[in-house]
């Protein structure tokens, strides 16, 4: 299994650079234009108050939100979603290739022609998944890490909160692509399916925040879950959602499993 | 060493897989399995190999149940699938490396062997290799490991005829170390040629296990007529054909009649010929079709 955990991380390894370069150069950039905006959010609260606070509070910025004028708020509000759209869509299109694209290019023939059970062609897939996740947020939390102790004091669990909450969305968006895999075989439908789900979970996070009559969509967008507001506010995830988190990331592999073990390959 | 037993598959959503598969090959036997496309040779692989799993009945290799076993089984298979399909963005040498990381070390004189025998070249990317190269390293990659027991599904297809000869020899080599070898194939000339037992299979069933020399010694003749006479053909002729001036069929009577009928027309010219594995195989095909209908 060692040899398969090594090869699909070679093989994985150019988009996993692409992608981090991409997430990271976003948080950098961000980052970048702090100090640009800092100054000009004397003015801006004035100019802010005319939208309604539903609207603000959809983007972190209403009442007990984030205060756009310290960088830790700055980013929670124009670096954060970023790296979660962009982070999520990664760990979407990796969690529902790596697997169904084996069967997508018929290789799953050779593979499965070797002695190595699909329990641990499963658990070495996934493995490489959650390796490739914790080095894209190790990427951006060393961008954080850099940018934040420039602009002030560290604060340290707010900095590892920002690096690696994004892990736990990514996980969950990847295992339930994983899942999607076993049943879809062609790569290219799962992605969309899979970045579909990225993005439509992201509207449900804004509509849950824009509207009191659906705020109870709150807990079905990971979104919600690793909010950038109790991230800084708070220095913590709620254990709610952390429990949900683990439970839909196990449940979502663990049936990925269930199915896999039985299922006929006949690509 | 493999045995199949009652080994039977549907498909949910294709009609035809394999009906009431029985069958047994003994250790260092080459077994024949021959039909035309979409008979149920690659389902009866794929079932071997634990792709698919069987709706009914099992197969086993040296003991090992195909469900159960799997891993077992795999441990002493090379496979060569019929169409190839590698991870494109390897290199050949980190693929065969890869496919031998499963089993233990690189046998590295017996790869160098195989690699200037077949003229394949390790340094090359799989995405820019030929169909008939690609089939190469397939065969590097299943015999390498040093199986007892190879699964081949239509292993020549793509090979120019002199590979095809240097890949016999290959086999022929296995099977003095007492490798069993499954061959499945359409290409009966090559069955005929390497093969010490032949099952037929057809629309799922397997209607026929012989040894290639008992297939050959069926009494069917191949006869070939220069005549000017009409003849009509009865039933002991089979692929019966009037092509410019030469009449020619396959004979399933005895030879007494054959003779006898012979002497009774003008004849400039006639042979008379063991058949090939391929008119026999039509002989069972057309056979089977009659019983059908006749039922």
């Amino acid at each position: 299994m060692k040899e398969l955990i090594k090869t699909e991380f070679r093989r994985n390894l150019r988009s996993l650079i692409l992608w981090s370069s991409i997430v990271a150069g976003m948080a950098a950039l961000m980052l970048l234009l702090y100090p640009a905006f800092k100054d000009a959010f004397s003015q801006m609260e004035e100019f802010l108050s005319i939208y309604p606070e539903e609207f603000l509070e959809a983007f972190g910025m209403g009442e007990g939100g984030l205060d756009m004028s310290d960088f830790y708020g700055w980013f929670g509000v124009e670096g954060y979603l970023f790296v979660n759209l962009i982070g999520g869509s990664y760990a979407a299109i990796l969690g529902g290739s790596i697997l169904s694209k084996e069967e997508d290019d018929k290789t799953i023939e050779f593979l499965l022609s070797k002695p190595i059970s699909r329990d641990r062609i499963l658990y070495g897939k996934g493995l490489v998944v959650a390796i490739n996740l914790l080095l894209l947020n190790t990427l951006v939390g060393l961008v954080l890490l850099i940018a934040f102790t420039i602009y002030g004091d560290l604060n340290v669990p707010v900095w590892l909160l920002y690096s690696y909450a994004p892990f736990i969305l990514q996980m969950i968006f990847a295992s339930l692509s994983f899942l999607i895999s076993v049943f879809v075989i062609k790569s290219r439908k799962v992605i969309s399916i899979a970045l579909g789900i990225v993005i439509g979970m992201y509207v449900i996070d804004l509509i849950s925040k824009l509207t009191d009559e659906f705020e109870y969509l709150k807990y079905i967008t990971p979104y919600e879950y690793i909010n950038a507001v109790s991230i800084v506010n708070d220095e913590t995830i709620k254990p709610l959602y952390l429990l949900i988190s683990v439970l839909i990331i196990t449940v979502s592999f663990m049936s990925a499993w269930f199915f896999y073990r039985k299922k006929d390959i006949t690509a | 060493m493999i045995k199949l037993e009652a080994l039977t598959k549907y498909y949910k959503k294709h009609a035809r897989g394999i009906l009431d598969v029985s069958l047994e090959i003994k250790k260092g036997e080459i077994f024949g399995f021959i039909g035309p496309n979409g008979a149920g040779k690659s389902t009866t692989v794929r079932t071997l190999l634990n792709l698919i799993f069987p709706t009914s009945g099992s197969a086993s290799v040296d003991g090992n149940d195909c469900v159960r076993d799997t891993i077992e089984i795999r441990k002493m298979v090379g496979y060569i699938p019929s169409e190839v399909n590698f991870y494109d963005d390897m290199y050949v040498k980190d693929f065969i490396k890869y496919a031998t990381s499963f089993h233990g070390e690189v046998d590295q004189p017996f790869m160098d062997m195989l690699v200037e025998k077949l003229e394949l070249d390790l340094n090359r990317k799989i995405e820019d290799l030929s169909f008939g190269n690609k089939k190469k390293v397939a065969i590097v990659a299943a015999l390498i490991t040093h199986p007892k027991v190879l699964i081949l599904d239509e292993p020549t297809s793509g090979l120019d005829p002199l590979m095809q000869s240097v890949f016999f020899q290959l086999l022929e080599a296995e099977k003095k170390n007492g490798t069993t070898i499954f061959f499945s194939s359409h290409n009966l000339s090559e069955v005929q040629r390497i093969c010490d037992r032949v099952g037929i299979i057809k629309e799922g069933k397997l209607i026929k296990v012989e040894t290639v020399e008992d297939i050959m010694k069926t009494r069917a003749k191949t006869v070939r007529i220069k005549t000017e006479d009409e003849i009509t053909p009865n039933e002991h002729m089979i692929q019966f054909e009037k092509i410019n001036g030469y009449v020619s069929f396959v004979y399933t009577g005895d030879t007494k009649s054959l003779i006898s009928m012979l002497s009774s027309i003008n004849i400039q010219d006639v042979t008379i010929t063991e058949p090939a594995l391929e008119e026999i195989f039509m002989h069972y095909y057309e056979r089977d079709d009659q019983d059908e209908r006749t039922h």
